[in-house]
């Protein structure tokens, strides 16, 4: 039993599983459905439509309302905040019912999520992921390690805080901070980006 | 072999080679001449007595002010027996000759004591550092390293930091230069695939890969050098952070190395809470390594399957030690607090829960025909690379090596248990292949299943600590600790010198070594392969940096 060389032989087999068949129910056609008749019109709010077709909003509204409701985040899990990042996207906290889906890539996303820490060889790679991403952009820092160091401020390896890289929008607290923290902190970013006056910038910088 | 039979064995070799036989410590050691230190470790390697087929790890060990020492832990799988063997080198010329001809893991080994401790190992064929950035200035990890202001532009401390604003555009980097003929790809550290900060520098001649040069060092968190600032108990936090996936062992090889330091004994019921807690982070570790791979190679269902499973192991963590992640349960002379049979019972419950889901995992991926076409005959490692490359855990496994500390080296209480060890047989195509490493996690799942079913059913009434005094001061000595880690072997080798801090820490982990032999494998892979090479080994960032 001792000797490492001959060992495969002597250990039993064991199966491998094999693929089981699903039965693949046949398909049934649902009875046609029966329209209930359509409501009369009512008077419009706006001349020439009908109610609830048309509604009155501000520009800047109406841009952060699509906005905030399909933030892109950028895959960029470096330790051990990842796990928690990748269980928030999973089936319990579902970080998609808010619109907010993985990007591989940081030229289509709108959020980095800063997972974990950042050291001095990984920072001139974060700057330029951030370099890549298009405006407008956010950057949650997520856990200890990214708002100051964290637990590994004494190394001589990281840097105390990913905000001296790059600006940094939502500080998010924790080691690592819980799946349901991180969903409070999306929350609140779009708050954050419910706030934005476009306009204002456009007129500002012509 | 016993250590006094080797060393007399060494002495007849080598006459005068032994300078002074360390046997008063935890570890017994023999020092030997450093010149000769390639010429003792070709010697114990082939000899057909001794067999030290596997290099455990070398560190380099900071004595000043005149010497450095350099200790190789060696292990002999045939015979079961280890030995570590030290040299002394002067502290300003540290030359000691290379042993990455003898071992290919001593390749990695030596590149980062020489990055963090400046030992110049003669004859290396690649010294160049390994996880610090190139421009570097000093090494960190000797007593008298004075840590920077800046790096860079980056201030090093917390209090020097002025927060970037959105005014200051940041600068772009140049890209990467290309080789003739050959097109060279970055793959990493910010890629999907790579499953954190991992680096790859791949040589392609259109999809085929010529050669994947691994490039780490992206997540070193510098916690050895912590862990010299800190007492003991104090330490314990960083040791979760060394594998955020499996927790509980780091935390337990920790424990353990700091227990055989002080001579303290576990109470028995804190062994079995310490297994059950272990066996269930097993698990939860093997459902990310399976339920990421098969992510990687598209499958996402399985991987939603395998999360949601998991928050329920995270559900059951919390009741056993508050936290769902780093969990730092266990406590040098037992564990935290204890668990109790309400807890107990639910583990039994999920249990019953989840042992058919494992088939349906089978019935959607593994038998899968596309899937065993993407992953049987890929990157074959084989039994000899595996063991030249210091491979542990399940990948050695895989290879046909049936080698688990759980069973070989026993600690706590895993004899009383009965369970299996499973190794690769090459189900779907060759022994070691990408497949078996596959599968092999997949069983190892299984037989986490059962050790729990038992440890729950035997779980002694008692003590869950032992009595500890408040401050930790063992005596002068060393000690090394290992545990059967989800990805291998986590051994944490000590330095005590009388105080209430170690002096050294050196922390090898499985995946360490796992990282260099994708470079063995790589070339004629193709370039999607290497995302399920990278998988199946079941490579994260932070055991390989730490």
């Amino acid at each position: 039993m001792s000797d490492p060389n001959d060992l495969p032989g002597t250990e039993a087999p064991i199966a491998v599983p094999e693929p089981v068949p699903v039965p693949v129910p046949a398909p049934v056609l649902a009875p046609a459905p029966v329209l209930a008749p359509a409501p009369l019109p009512s008077p419009a709010c706006v001349p020439g439509s009908m109610p609830g077709e048309v509604i009155t909003t501000t520009v800047d509204n109406f841009v952060n309302w699509f906005r905030e409701g399909s933030i892109w985040y950028m895959l960029f899990a470096t330790a051990c905040c990842g796990i928690e990042l990748m269980q928030t996207g999973g089936p319990r906290t579902d970080l998609d019912r808010f619109g907010a889906v993985p990007r591989s890539s940081p030229r289509q996303s709108d959020l980095m999520i800063i997972a974990g820490t950042i050291t001095y060889k990984m920072a001139d790679r974060v700057r330029m992921l951030y370099a890549q991403m298009p405006e407008p952009r956010y950057v949650i820092a997520m856990g200890s390690c990214a708002n100051c160091g964290g637990l590994f401020q004494r190394g001589y390896s990281v840097i105390p805080g990913v905000d001296s890289v790059i600006p940094v929008d939502i500080y998010l607290p924790g080691c690592p901070p819980r799946p349901e923290a991180l969903n409070e902190a999306i929350l609140r970013l779009q708050d954050l980006m419910h706030g934005e006056r476009w306009t204002q910038k456009i007129k500002g910088n012509a | 072999m016993t250590f006094a039979e080797i060393t007399q064995r060494l002495g007849t070799a080598f006459p005068d080679g032994i300078e002074v036989v360390e046997d008063t410590l935890m570890d017994p050691a023999v020092r030997i001449r450093a010149d000769l230190a390639h010429a003792v470790c070709l010697w114990l390697r082939d000899d057909p007595d001794l067999h030290m087929d596997t290099l455990r790890v070398i560190t380099a060990t900071d004595r000043p002010p005149e010497s450095i020492d350099v200790v190789w832990h060696l292990l002999s799988m045939r015979h079961r027996h280890t030995l570590v063997l030290k040299a002394r080198l002067p502290r300003e010329t540290p030359d000691v000759s290379t042993v990455s001809d003898l071992w290919a893991s001593a390749n990695w080994f030596e590149r980062e004591q020489w990055d963090l401790m400046g030992v110049n190992f003669t004859g290396h064929p690649d010294l160049r550092r390994l996880m610090m950035p190139i421009d570097w200035v000093g090494h960190p990890l000797r007593k008298d390293y004075v840590r920077p202001d800046s790096y860079h532009g980056i201030p090093t401390s917390r209090d020097a930091v002025t927060p970037v604003t959105r005014a200051e555009i940041p600068r772009h980097l140049p890209k990467a230069e290309p080789t003739d003929d050959l097109m060279l790809i970055n793959m990493g550290p910010v890629h999907p695939a790579t499953h954190g900060v991992l680096n790859f520098l791949l040589e392609t001649d259109g999809e085929i890969v010529r050669h994947a040069k691994p490039d780490v060092g992206y997540l070193h968190r510098s916690i050895e050098k912590i862990a010299e600032m800190n007492t003991y108990a104090g330490t314990m936090p960083y040791t979760d952070r060394v594998d955020y996936l499996g927790g509980m062992m780091t935390n337990q090889g920790w424990a353990m190395a700091c227990e055989r330091l002080l001579g303290i004994e576990v109470p028995r019921r804190a062994e079995f809470c310490r297994v059950i807690a272990c066996e269930l982070n097993r698990i939860a570790s093997h459902l990310v390594g399976t339920g990421s791979m098969s992510m990687d190679l598209g499958a996402y269902t399985p991987f939603i399957h395998w999360l949601r499973e998991r928050e329920t192991i995270n559900d059951i963590m919390e009741r056993i030690c508050g936290a769902r992640l780093t969990y730092t349960y266990m406590r040098i002379g037992g564990v935290c607090r204890d668990i109790d049979r309400e807890t107990l019972d639910k583990i039994s419950a999920w249990l019953d829960h989840f042992e058919p889901i494992c088939a349906e995992f089978d019935r959607l991926i593994t038998g899968n025909e596309i899937f065993v076409h993407r992953l049987a005959n890929v990157a074959v490692l084989t039994k000899e690379v595996a063991l030249s490359y210091s491979i542990v855990g399940p990948n050695l496994r895989a290879s046909g090596v049936k080698w688990d500390l759980r069973r070989d080296e026993p600690y706590s209480v895993y004899p009383e248990l009965d369970f299996d060890i499973p190794v690769g047989l090459g189900w779907r195509g060759t022994v070691g292949d990408c497949y078996d490493r596959l599968l092999l996690r997949l069983f190892e799942i299984r037989e986490c299943i059962k050790i729990l079913r038992q440890a729950i059913a035997m779980i002694p009434d008692g003590e869950v600590r032992a009595k500890v005094p408040r401050i930790l001061k063992p005596a002068a000595n060393e000690a090394y600790g290992r545990v059967e880690a989800p990805r291998g072997e986590a051994g944490f080798y000590v330095t005590s010198d009388g105080t209430d801090k170690p002096w050294r820490v050196r922390i090898r982990t499985g995946c360490f070594t796992a990282m260099p032999v994708i470079e063995h494998m790589s070339p004629g892979l193709m370039i999607a392969d290497i995302v399920a090479v990278i998988g199946s080994l079941d490579v994260i960032a932070p055991e390989v940096d730490r």
